[in-house]
């Protein structure tokens, strides 16, 4: 009888893996160096090579992975073009005889971590560098994507999750794949659905026993029509600097934008700023677009044939007003684009609604810097191969660095 | 994972209580082990539930800061003790208000650190390397000062904040100690690079220089950027939610506008260094040559005693122009003098690589091409010489005799190696 599959993920035999699970985490934290004490040479580097392996390229067969591995592991050193322009080396060889004298101690570079680049011809297959710009929550779901055809690489469909990326290849992966895999996903417990059905039923009774009387007219709207005239400046320069307070909050919102506040109340303040003048009415400046094109507009009007009183500068300054435009952009980007993905509710879309990153994500979030990833769009570039450097191994890998050397060991047998 | 040590600044009850912060409030411990290992035993399944009980008193405990993000800061293994208490936090940070609290006048780190001319400490010691660390370092300082001067107009108590982080704290794999989640571009920064080279028209080359990201990321970036501005022109929806979530979780190089009054007299950010040097497979050996002592023993020659054919670091390097310049900094030349040797170097290169360019054209348009429905044949001058000796060489054209395709073979690969851009 064939033997049992192994679990995945299992509390018996912790392995980390290549996702974002807590069974990955918790196996991360328990993680040790190697017993090099009782265990001989060669128990150590086959337990290396097994926990190595079971992150590493789980998902191909041993033999795949060893015609790839390499004993040549590539490495930079950054150099300093002030040092280069300075010295040209000969200075390294000067002894007492030119003067060096004095042992002062030099500094020296960190370790170059070879010993931790074993894997690195895994890091340019396509599905690994997937899972790597973070569009995917593990690599078989990246290698899944890949399959069913939702990457591209250069712009052309490419099924083979193996694909060497080349430097310089572009890979993007279809969005709402990416926001399926990172998003949080749907809850369905019965639980869960009979409590929306009960709030729902509950709703329905409140609403039947108190029908919605029609609200009353705001006693405030008609006498303000009546006396709404064209706006003096003293109340526009006031409205105003409200409103470039509320541009400033919207453009120093910058990445963090988690709630709309302040948004909304960009937008209140420019509704106000617009309802001082008479002309205006709702239909016409419903978008932000149109009452950017209103608002400058009249205060063009407003301050070309008004300049000669007293007022020195012109209500908006150039400068302002090319701020004011970078937000009105920035803000229609905004709700345009988030609202297509986040709707209030939407049960058609496969992840729960509003979209919030997946659980622990947040432990796993690193780009290494051999990608660089565009997210607006969902696509990154493969710009080099990893490398080691002084003090820094590009290949991420969570294990000790004992344990890199002992598989690397395990590899280069009969080689 | 290796046990963090809190430092002295914390009260000891804290620690002495076992999560202080974090109260195990879910129920999901299995606390009965009621399975049976066999129907008929009476004992239980001891190992099983044990492990399954350890796997969850972490997850409630120690694992359970990291099932969400920190709000604007990084959130790795790495940055926690085994207790599960950030290290780095001060004593009067919590995290559930951490999201309310804003961050404001705390003294600057280290406010030289951002604005550090390299020059001024001339006498490093001459091992010509870029020190890693302290690059990041700067970045991270930006980065907090960045986000303070973001929130500076509602003051706080300075208690609640946190400090940026160290370089442990970007540890997700705290065994690895050779690893770290490095930086990446901000928004803003990609897009003053897309629009310095774009809408400004500087080289690739100079825009590296400029803002300290290499080559080919400026290269990737703007194309990146070109294809984001594309959809928006297109009214693809962007994802912008996940865009956000991501560079919320990761650390950003932040982007200093020089043109803004606040950033006067500063220096842009170094991303990561630029000047990188491949080492040589050659270089690779411990090599003792035999010199005179009164021989003036350079790289040139060093780089020949490895390999004929090794050029110097000088040449290698990405960026050869930055040594030419400080040379000429160095000679005392004028400034106009200078631009005018930079000018001429510049039109040298362009010059070069236009002849290389129309060289490439030549050479296709000198192919002849006969258009058909479907393809276009393009008649190429070959070589029957270029099968080689064995006749097995892959530059050899067409079908030879005797020699068998391969391609229907057992095991044979056909994955493409490349895909044109």
């Amino acid at each position: 009888m064939p033997r049992k599959k192994p679990r995945f993920h299992s509390l018996k035999k912790l392995n980390v893996r290549q996702d974002w699970s807590r069974w990955s985490l918790y196996s991360l934290s328990q993680l040790r160096a190697p017993n090099v004490t009782t265990k001989t040479y060669f128990q150590q580097k086959w337990a290396a090579k097994a926990s190595t392996r079971a992150y590493h390229g789980e998902q191909l067969r041993e033999k795949k992975w060893k015609r790839q591995f390499r004993r040549n592991l590539p490495a930079v050193v950054p150099m300093d073009h002030k040092y280069l322009a300075r010295y040209d080396g000969s200075e390294q060889a000067a002894g007492r005889g030119e003067g060096a004298d004095s042992e002062d101690k030099k500094r020296t570079p960190p370790m170059t971590p070879y010993m931790q680049m074993t894997y690195y011809p895994l890091e340019r297959r396509l599905d690994t560098a997937i899972f790597r710009a973070l569009f995917a929550s593990s690599v078989r779901q990246a290698r899944q994507f890949v399959v069913h055809g939702l990457v591209k690489v250069n712009g052309k469909k490419m099924p083979y999750p193996g694909y060497a990326l080349n430097p310089g290849d572009m890979f993007q992966v279809e969005p709402s794949s990416v926001m399926f895999a990172t998003g949080a996903p749907k809850t369905r417990s019965s639980l869960a659905r009979k409590i929306t059905k009960e709030k729902a039923a509950a709703r329905a009774e409140a609403r039947e026993q108190n029908p919605v009387k029609p609200p009353p007219n705001s006693p405030a709207s008609p006498d303000a029509s009546s006396t709404r005239d064209e706006p003096t400046p003293t109340e526009l320069k006031k409205h105003m600097q409200a409103m470039m307070d509320h541009v400033d909050a919207v453009i120093a919102e910058d990445v963090k934008a988690k709630d709309k506040q302040k948004f909304r109340a960009f937008r209140q303040s420019v509704k106000k700023a617009i309802s001082l003048w008479r002309t205006a009415n709702p239909e016409s400046i419903a978008t932000l677009d149109t009452q950017l094109q209103f608002l400058k507009d009249q205060i063009a009007s407003r301050t070309t044939p008004t300049t000669p009183n007293t007022d020195p500068e012109p209500l908006i300054s150039d400068e302002d007003q090319a701020k004011l435009r970078s937000a009105f952009e920035k803000l229609r980007l905004e709700t345009e684009h988030t609202s297509a993905w986040n709707p209030k509710r939407n049960s058609a879309a496969p992840y729960a609604t509003p979209w919030r990153p997946r659980d622990y994500m947040s432990a796993f979030a690193f780009i290494p810097r051999y990608l660089e990833v565009n997210q607006n769009v969902c696509a990154a570039v493969y710009l080099r191969h990893p490398v080691a450097r002084p003090g820094l191994a590009e290949v991420p890998t969570p294990f000790h660095v004992e344990t890199g050397q002992l598989a690397f060991n395990w590899y280069l047998r009969r080689r | 994972m290796p046990l963090r040590l809190r430092s002295a600044k914390f009260s000891p009850s804290s620690a002495s209580s076992q999560f202080p912060s974090c109260p195990p409030t879910r129920p999901q411990c299995i606390t009965q082990s009621a399975q049976l290992s066999r129907d008929f035993s009476q004992t239980s399944c001891q190992q099983i539930t044990l492990r399954r009980r350890k796997f969850y008193e972490w997850m409630n405990g120690p694992g359970r800061q990291l099932k969400e993000p920190l709000p604007d800061s990084t959130n790795y293994l790495g940055a926690y003790d085994k207790y599960g208490n950030l290290v780095r936090a001060g004593p009067g940070w919590q995290r559930n208000n951490a999201k309310k609290e804003v961050a404001d006048n705390a003294p600057a780190m280290k406010a030289e650190e951002v604005t550090k001319d390299p020059e001024a400490e001339p006498e490093k010691a001459p091992e010509g390397q870029e020190d890693l660390d302290e690059l990041e370092l700067a970045i991270r300082e930006g980065e907090a000062k960045e986000k303070d001067s973001k929130a500076a107009s509602k003051a706080e108590k300075d208690d609640g904040k946190l400090p940026p982080e160290t370089a442990e704290d970007l540890r997700p794999f705290p065994l690895n100690q050779y690893f770290r989640s490095q930086p990446v571009l901000s928004e803003d920064l990609r897009e003053a690079i897309y629009k310095r080279v774009k809408k400004d028209g500087a080289t690739v080359s100079l825009a590296s220089v400029e803002f300290g990201v290499s080559n080919e990321r400026v290269g990737a970036v703007v194309r990146l950027k070109q294809m984001e501005k594309e959809w928006i022109a297109q009214g693809k929806h962007l994802a912008i939610p996940y865009s956000k979530a991501v560079l919320d979780m990761l650390p950003t190089t932040p982007f200093i506008d020089p043109s803004q009054a606040a950033n006067k007299g500063k220096r842009p950010i170094t991303h990561e260094p630029i000047n990188d040097l491949i080492v040589h497979p050659a270089t690779r050996q411990q090599l003792f040559v035999p010199v005179s002592e009164s021989r003036h023993f350079t790289r040139v020659d060093a780089g020949k005693a490895f390999d004929n054919a090794l050029l110097p670091a000088d040449a290698r390097i990405p960026h050869p122009e930055l040594i030419q310049a400080e040379r000429e900094v160095s000679q005392g030349l004028s400034f106009d003098e200078r631009l005018r040797l930079a000018e001429a170097r510049l039109a040298k290169d362009q010059a070069e690589k236009k002849r290389l360019e129309d060289a490439k054209l030549a050479e296709i348009r000198a192919q002849k091409v006969v258009p058909k429905r479907r393809w276009d044949f393009v008649f190429k001058d070959v070589s029957v010489e270029s099968v080689g000796r064995d006749g097995r060489d892959y530059k050899g054209v067409g079908w030879r005799y005797g020699v068998p395709h391969e391609d229907r073979k057992k095991g044979q690969v056909k994955i493409p190696t490349k895909v044109e851009a």
